[in-house]
């Protein structure tokens, strides 16, 4: 069977100030298939798709829809061409109901009197027939995050698209949501749409891709049937020559088989002793529900869920940022609810943000200043409450070599760096200083695959070291490769802890809905 | 009690009388800001929409041409603050405060162009009262609500059709999504710039026909700086009436009461000095504005540029 073409991008070029995020990209997309656009972050992925869905302007280069030249200068014209998108960042309006964003843009029966029941029906009709149930009278922001997802899509099969492009769908869902992704796509690829899948994640393209383009540095590398790749040939593709892949932390399990090298070791004295820990936000409402674990030396302790159920409150409590309402935290030692924040850091525990810009630095400072933020007071840089700028500047020179933070000077504008360079920046501060404890939050997000290694070698070599780790992300995958136990938070409650050896997604996937270790 | 009644009715028919500029301004405001686009000149082409009101009117010799003339220069302030902000993407606010600035030293401009400096001020005759034949003779009510003129009666039908525009057609449902998520109303094909040109354009006619009310109402005449922050106070009514065309309505009788009490505290002459009695509004709006902040819910795109190729830093 020889199948037709929907979509040709041809020639693709794309230029953001002085950055080419992609260079003469081309995309075949043929029907009923579902097509992975696979890279690393910043590879051009979100920005070729961003182009066909018309959010940005390509310099050069063309699109063809059936072989028919379309121009695309917004997502009016992409809907009009049936090109539908689901963002990776939900575009919805929190205070409507599911129904007013579906329609919301389209041409309404009744735009006189906005009585949306027929257009609700249709949308139950559509969720019936996809698998993507969804009440569609709720307000959003009442719906968990697995659910807007389905709302996202419905968006564009209410529109009646023939391509959709999904950005990176399975962030935010927990291993059974996206099993059910999975077969909502098989039923819309035999409906008679074409999908155009993006991620950085290998497993998912393997298991669900006809067809495998690779993206690298915003240029084509790759793009073959499944059946003629391997996740070994895939992995080489995405890397290139830059990373030692054989070495690599990130695809130890794809290469090796196996993940041991990194593998345990014995555990030291408890460094975190938390319990029955209980926290409120400004709004008085319970962030953090009696929490009660350890973190040992030597030991990587993992934070599983769903983003948005108490890991940031988590993270703050143990730095003293969020106060603590019942229950005691002692780390290395020190009652966090009677220590400073600033004690806690000269005392040995070093924070990674998960909002580096909000939270982690300050854009308008020099790298330099950057790397000490926090630690100014301590006595390498600072003489009687004056700043020592020469030690202060060779340190960072030290630090911007050791952790290739890319940057003309110790002295540059810490805004001009990338978002990798500036999640350098934070692992160097929270490194460079001796801790006992290290609390990282989805320290990996955003990076290219040469980073991402780089942080896992780094928090490994802290652990050889005798360090305890905190790390709290929302990638499974991550924290299989990385933990030697894995909490899972709910709604503010560690609803199990598992040990190394009893990992299960789906087990993890089901404590993540809630659903406690021994019901 | 005899006495009561008619005092009551007719503080009352004054109050809904002094609503008529709070309630243009701020629906005016609203419906910017309901696209995310968040005036702050309305003092200023109120200040305009007088002047020009009352020259059009004392020109041309009908108090239309006023009208006209105080809504195109209304319509032209929102136009520009549309430009700035929409298409040259330049801070809101500081724009806004520009456009003040200008307006309301064009406003002193054009009156003392045309009119000069005389010692007796010229007057315009103010708009006659207009009774709705039936519902003016209903008892108390009709009074209150049935026997103004025509300004009372669009402002408070205005604003009831602003609501159901808002919130019963299409057209509404597009222009609130644009200020609650202009990208997300973009990506659905919401034209975010032709829908921010336009609120600011109408929102700006609302503003320049809530300063022509007051030569036309109140004085007969053009002063400087007559519009007395009432555009100020229309900000706070807007964020009191959280964003909403039916609570800035209802919220308007409270600001507009308290104008009017002070006045009435003033012609009764309890002793208190009377620059006292001129702070109650300002008061109130202060007051309020500390309670209503707990509960109201803006826009959450108000004040906020929108910019569709602009990346986000993560």
């Amino acid at each position: 069977m020889t199948k037709s073409i929907v979509l040709q991008m041809e020639g693709i070029r794309k230029v953001f100030g002085t950055v080419v995020a992609l260079d003469d990209v081309n995309l075949q997309l043929n029907s009923k298939e579902i097509h992975g656009l696979l890279g690393g972050n910043g590879a051009g992925k979100t920005t070729l798709m961003n182009v066909l869905f018309g959010l940005y302007k390509p310099n050069a280069g063309k699109v063809e829809l059936h072989g028919e030249k379309v121009e695309i200068r917004s997502p009016k014209d992409a809907i009009n061409n049936e090109i539908g998108m689901v963002h990776q960042h939900f575009l919805q309006v929190d205070s409507y109901t599911v129904t007013e964003n579906i329609v919301l843009g389209t041409e309404l029966k009744s735009w006189p009197t906005l009585k949306l029941e027929v257009e609700a029906d249709q949308i139950r009709a559509l969720s019936e027939k996809f698998g993507l149930a969804v009440d569609p009278d709720t307000i959003m922001s009442d719906l968990p995050i697995g659910v807007r997802q389905k709302v996202e899509i419905l968006k564009a099969l209410y529109r009646g698209v023939e391509v959709l492009i999904l950005d990176e769908p399975t962030t935010n869902l927990t291993p059974q949501e996206v099993d059910d992704l999975f077969e909502s796509l098989r039923v819309m690829v035999d409906e008679g749409l074409s999908i155009v899948f993006i991620t950085h994640k290998l497993r998912e393209v393997m298991s669900v891709c006809d067809k495998i383009t690779v993206l690298r540095d915003g240029q084509n590398v790759l793009t073959e049937d499944r059946e003629n790749v391997t996740e070994k040939s895939l992995v080489k593709a995405m890397v290139g020559e830059g990373l030692n892949v054989e070495e690599s932390v990130v695809f130890s399990s794809v290469v090796s088989g196996a993940e041991t090298r990194w593998g345990a070791s014995e555990f030291g004295e408890p460094v975190v002793k938390v319990e029955g820990l209980h926290a409120q936000n400004e709004d008085s409402i319970v962030v953090i529900k009696d929490c009660t674990f350890e973190v040992r030396q030597k030991e990587i302790l993992g934070v599983a869920g769903v983003a948005g159920n108490g890991q940031q409150a988590l993270a703050e409590c143990l730095m003293g940022v969020c106060p603590i309402h019942q229950g005691s935290v002692i780390v290395d030692g020190m009652n966090v609810s009677e220590t400073e924040t600033r004690d806690l850091l000269e005392g040995g525990v070093a924070y990674i943000p998960q909002d580096r810009l909000l939270d982690g630095f300050l854009p308008t400072a020099s790298v330099a200043h950057n790397l000490i933020l926090g630690y100014q007071r301590n006595q390498a840089y600072s003489n009687k409450g004056f700043l020592d700028w020469k030690i202060i500047f060779q340190s960072a020179r030290q630090q911007i070599d050791e952790y290739t933070i890319m940057t003309p000077s110790a002295g540059d504008v810490a805004a001009n760096l990338s978002g990798g360079n500036i999640q350098r920046v934070m692992l160097a501060r929270a490194f460079a200083h001796p801790s006992s404890f290290l609390i990282a939050h989805n320290p990996t997000r955003g990076l290219d695959i040469r980073s991402i290694d780089f942080v896992y070698k780094k928090l490994f070599e802290r652990k050889e070291a005798g360090a305890a780790t905190l790390l709290i992300s929302e990638d499974l995958d991550e924290l299989f490769r990385m933990c030697d136990r894995i909490a899972t938070i709910y709604s503010g409650e560690i609803v199990g802890i598992l040990e190394k050896g009893e990992f299960d997604k789906y087990e993890i996937g089901r404590m993540m809905s809630g659903v406690k270790a021994n019901d | 009690m005899d006495e009561f009644i008619p005092q009551f009715v007719g503080f009352a028919r004054l109050v809904v009388l002094a609503i008529v500029p709070f309630v243009l301004a701020s629906q005016g405001t609203m419906l910017g800001g309901r696209t995310g686009l968040f005036n702050v000149a309305q003092e200023g082409i109120m200040l305009l929409g007088a002047s020009l009101g009352f020259l059009g009117a004392y020109l041309y010799g009908g108090l239309g041409y006023g009208v006209l003339l105080a809504v195109f220069s209304g319509a032209i302030a929102g136009l520009a603050l549309a430009y700035f902000t929409t298409t040259l993407k330049m801070n809101q606010f500081v724009i806004g405060l520009a456009i003040f600035f200008f307006t309301m030293g064009l406003s002193t401009l054009f009156y003392k162009f045309v009119v000069g400096v005389t010692l007796q001020p010229p007057l315009i005759p103010t708009l006659q009262d207009l009774p709705i034949p039936v519902l003016s003779q209903i008892p108390v009510l009709g009074e209150i609500f049935f026997n103004q003129n025509s300004m009372v009666y669009f402002a408070i039908l205005f604003s009831l059709f602003l609501y159901y525009l808002l919130y019963k057609t299409s057209f509404g449902l597009k222009l609130r999504a644009v200020g609650e998520n202009p990208k997300a109303a973009d990506s659905l094909g919401v034209n975010v710039d032709r829908m921010r040109y336009f609120t600011a354009i109408v929102g700006g006619m609302l503003m320049g026909l809530a300063g022509a009310y007051l030569p036309m109402v109140y004085t007969g005449t053009f002063t400087a700086g007559m519009v007395q922050g009432r555009g100020w106070i229309a900000i706070a009514l807007t964020f009191f009436g959280g964003w909403s065309p039916g609570l800035i309505l209802l919220g308007s009788l409270f600001f507009a009461g308290v104008e009017v009490l002070a006045l009435r505290i003033q012609v009764g002459g309890f002793g208190i000095p009377y620059q006292f009695l001129l702070m109650l509004p300002y008061l109130a709006t202060i007051l309020t504005m500390i309670f209503a902040f707990k509960w109201i819910k803006a826009p959450a795109f108000l004040g906020q540029n929108y910019d569709r190729e602009k990346r986000s830093l993560s």
